[in-house]
């Protein structure tokens, strides 16, 4: 399954591709999707069973996962 | 949406709305030149904020003083499409002081340059080649800007804010605006590039246009050549790229094309300034997140951060004009501009280095 997750920050996408990849899991930086958000920061896509909540940093605004036609938002953090 | 992968087919959906973005920019770009705006300025955000900051008296250069309609528009235009939408959401809190002083160093190198980012690929497409070295310095500034970012500078989360923060500066903007238009409350020039207008309500509807669609596309003059550099995506960049085409064939239909380095409007040959300008505009645009039209638009959305990016933009002019550092058509000011860009260098430096570690 693919995941993506964005961030309050720029340093938390970072951080939290570094932490991704040191647990093995396949993961890139990439620039916000429109779909997901009007603001234009960087999110993380990444492969996995589980969106893996306890890996990512604490400045996660959204997880979401990609279906064929779209993003289908997991849960939304303030 | 999953990125489509065919052919010209795929590129065009991934990217349609950037491009048309881009080219109607640039449309309206020349269209507002031959409604009336000055040449190769038919939209400047850093050149607009400065006329606002002249009328209201936050400086007094008699030639630049008007309340530039299309800065109302593009803020209005970005609001009513994200309230429509439902992507309006008042947020902010993310270093809103160093956000100000950040903005007024990216003003101020702007004025050195004489443009912000928009209006240098606005003078490209009119044949000027100093934005060329302007555009080499935009892209100097974005390098160096991208260090910090990999090394994890950071102005810290935003968090969502009560209605009024968001709502604040767009209703003041508009307040402002109709006492412009109703009251003779505020300075106008009665010569020079602050006493050549379209038509306001041209001006202001063109640019609402333009506000809503860059708030669905979300261009970036900016953003485009961070990504490019980043992530080697190319979507945003794509839009810088329609300006300068839209604005190129509109000037060779219109005949304002003049190639060459010379006699080009409000802009000036002092190559190192129009570099360091524009170094000083994309490394603190990389440090914001955004380039001065971005921040309208976000600003449009409820975002206070960038709200206060702007009344650092409004302060960077007044600076810039009152302490002589702004430029002109006869070069560089006659105040301290080496002094004043050399602290815009050494604070941004400082902020790269002592904001790269997060607060715990």
């Amino acid at each position: 399954m693919s995941y993506i997750a964005t961030f309050y920050t720029h340093v938390a996408a970072m951080l939290t591709h570094r932490t991704l990849t040191q647990n093995g899991i396949n993961a890139r930086l990439m620039p916000v999707p429109r779909a997901l958000s009007s603001s234009c920061g960087t999110c993380v896509r990444y492969e996995a069973n589980d969106p893996m909540e306890a890996l990512l940093d604490r400045d996660v605004e959204q997880i979401a996962e990609a279906t064929p036609t779209g993003y289908r938002v997991l849960k939304r953090f303030d | 949406m999953e990125k489509s992968k065919k052919g010209f087919a795929g590129f065009l959906k991934d990217n349609w709305l950037v491009i048309v973005t881009g080219l109607l920019i640039g449309a309206a770009a020349v269209l507002l030149t031959a409604l009336g705006n000055p040449k190769n300025m038919g939209f400047c955000i850093a050149c607009f904020v400065r006329d606002i900051s002249g009328t209201l008296q936050f400086h007094q250069a008699a030639v630049v003083q008007y309340f530039r309609p299309e800065i109302v528009g593009l803020v209005i235009g970005a609001m009513v499409m994200a309230l429509v939408k439902k992507e309006w959401r008042a947020q902010g809190g993310s270093s809103p002081i160093t956000r100000f002083f950040i903005g007024m160093f990216v003003v101020i190198g702007a004025l050195v340059f004489l443009g912000c980012p928009l209006r240098m690929v606005i003078r490209i497409g009119g044949g000027d080649l100093n934005a060329v070295v302007g555009l080499v310095g935009f892209i100097a500034g974005i390098l160096i800007g991208v260090i910090p970012l990999k090394s994890g500078f950071t102005l810290n989360r935003a968090y969502k804010q009560s209605m009024a923060e968001g709502l604040i500066f767009p209703i003041l903007l508009v307040v402002l605006f109709i006492l412009s238009l109703c009251t003779d409350l505020f300075k106008l020039s009665e010569k020079g590039p602050g006493s050549m207008r379209a038509p306001w309500i041209a001006a202001l509807l063109i640019a609402a246009v333009i506000g809503a669609l860059c708030q669905r596309s979300r261009l970036c003059m900016a953003g485009g050549i961070r990504d490019a550099v980043l992530f080697k995506d190319f979507h945003l960049i794509l839009g810088f790229a329609a300006i300068l085409v839209a604005v190129l064939i509109g000037n060779l239909i219109t005949g304002n094309f003049k190639f060459g380095f010379e006699g080009q409007p409000v802009a000036h040959t002092d190559g190192v300034f129009n570099f360091l300008g524009m170094v000083m505009v994309g490394w603190g645009s990389v440090l914001l997140g955004g380039c001065p039209l971005r921040q309208l638009i976000l600003a449009g959305e409820g975002n206070s951060d960038s709200a206060m990016t702007v009344l650092g933009y409004l302060a960077g002019a007044a600076v810039a004009h009152n302490f002589g550092l702004a430029s002109s058509g006869d070069g560089i000011g006659a105040g301290p501009v080496v002094w004043v860009l050399g602290a815009g260098v050494g604070f941004f430096a400082l902020l790269s280095v002592f904001n790269s570690k997060r607060r715990a």
